[in-house]
């Protein structure tokens, strides 16, 4: 693993150091779309907590897809190969809930992804106009998860909140369609995501969140997944 | 044309802002269907006297019989003076003179709380009861002990 990294950053730098670069044009891109996850481990919480109400409630929601937000800065380095730094944002999260005459009780899962990395993409076919690109991407992402449990009986209300993070490697492979017009480029990538999921702490106490089953377990955030974006590209020519 | 093409993606980015915070206010909603209600029963020691009185003192007793409920509490109080709670389905309690008021007739009040069965989330949580009130009148005989 250690000496995979090493040669990826070595790479890089081999790369953005190349005095035979063919081009040295910058550019940002921002992306908007959506991705699905997986988060088994809190689908699996959600469904444990809901048997603990005292009355059959349901999940009405449970970690669909919803919305991702990215920002990437890049160099063109050669006709074909772009590197760069980005940003994605990605938000999810799951409720299951009861209500009656007499009150209700809920509980809400509120996951948010930040990742941060760097992406290396390859031009398999250009025109003057359109470019199909393969892209690699490598991340951090720190994940923030909110859990949310409250009741109201005949007036009387009562909650609980706790939140908990991870931080975890990820890595992303994709696609990216862009059709140039003048100094920008409009287009749309769509990959696949695959998160070693991270182990999930909660951030005042630090301590794990742990299987109610299984003690010995703590549970994670995994947001491994599709994703699909629609994109805006502006050039920077310094 | 790119002003306007600024402009659209500004109000298309200011539109989505809402979609970065997760939310779901969907809840499910339900009407209980009711259970039976328990059978209760209870009985005392002045069910069968007429203003029991009391001179040095008067021991209460009850007895709860309930199938298909809970027994949450009773509560008995003497005017407004609270003497006596308890979650036993049986039991006893004294009253002494020191409760009687000016008038020398009062009410022992006793209420009953137990579980509606209503399979509410209230219910289930134990916070939706049936009451069930006995009352009875007091003699303080102060009129013999003047």
């Amino acid at each position: 693993m250690r000496r995979r990294i090493i040669f990826l950053i070595a790479l890089v730098m081999v790369l953005v150091s190349s005095p035979n670069a063919l081009a040295q044009s910058y550019g940002i891109t921002l992306g908007l779309g959506v991705a699905s996850v997986r988060m088994d481990d809190m689908k699996y919480l959600q469904e444990h907590i809901l048997g603990t109400y005292p009355v059959e409630g349901q999940i009405t929601s449970s970690f669909p897809p919803f919305t991702s937000v990215s920002l990437a800065v890049f160099k063109q380095l050669y006709d074909h190969i772009r590197i760069g730094g980005a940003y994605t944002y990605s938000t999810t999260g799951g409720k299951s809930s009861y209500a009656d005459y007499s009150g209700d009780i809920s509980t809400e899962f509120t996951a948010m992804s930040h990742r941060l990395g760097a992406y290396l993409s390859y031009l398999v076919l250009g025109g003057d106009r359109l470019g199909l690109s393969l892209k690699g991407r490598m991340d951090a992402n720190f994940t923030s998860m909110t859990i949310q449990s409250a009741y109201s009986i005949y007036g009387y209300t009562n909650g609980l909140s706790n939140k908990y993070r991870s931080i975890s490697p990820s890595g992303s492979v994709g696609t990216e369609l862009m059709y140039k017009l003048k100094n920008y480029s409009l287009g749309m990538e769509a990959g696949y995501l695959v998160d070693l999921s991270g182990d999930l702490k909660n951030s005042e106490s630090g301590n794990p969140l742990l299987d109610p089953n299984d003690l010995e377990r703590t549970l994670n955030s995994d947001w491994t997944g599709w994703y699909v974006q629609i994109k805006g590209l502006i050039w920077l020519n310094f | 044309m790119g002003r306007y093409i600024s402009i659209f993606i500004v109000i298309m980015l200011l539109s989505g802002l809402g979609a970065c915070f997760y939310s779901d206010t969907k809840i499910y909603e339900v009407e209980p269907v009711p259970g039976d209600p328990p059978v209760f029963s209870v009985s005392t020691n002045l069910d069968t006297l007429y203003n029991p009185a009391v001179n040095d003192s008067l021991e209460v007793i009850y007895n709860v019989e309930i199938s298909g409920g809970e027994l949450y509490y009773l509560y008995a109080d003497v005017g407004s003076t609270s003497i006596f709670e308890s979650d036993s389905t049986s039991g006893s309690f004294w009253i002494y003179p020191t409760l009687a008021d000016s008038s020398g007739i009062d009410s022992l009040y006793m209420e009953f709380y137990y579980s509606s069965n209503s399979n509410s989330l209230a219910d289930k949580a134990g916070y939706e009861a049936i009451i069930e009130y006995l009352s009875f009148a007091i003699d303080f005989n102060l009129e013999d002990k003047k």
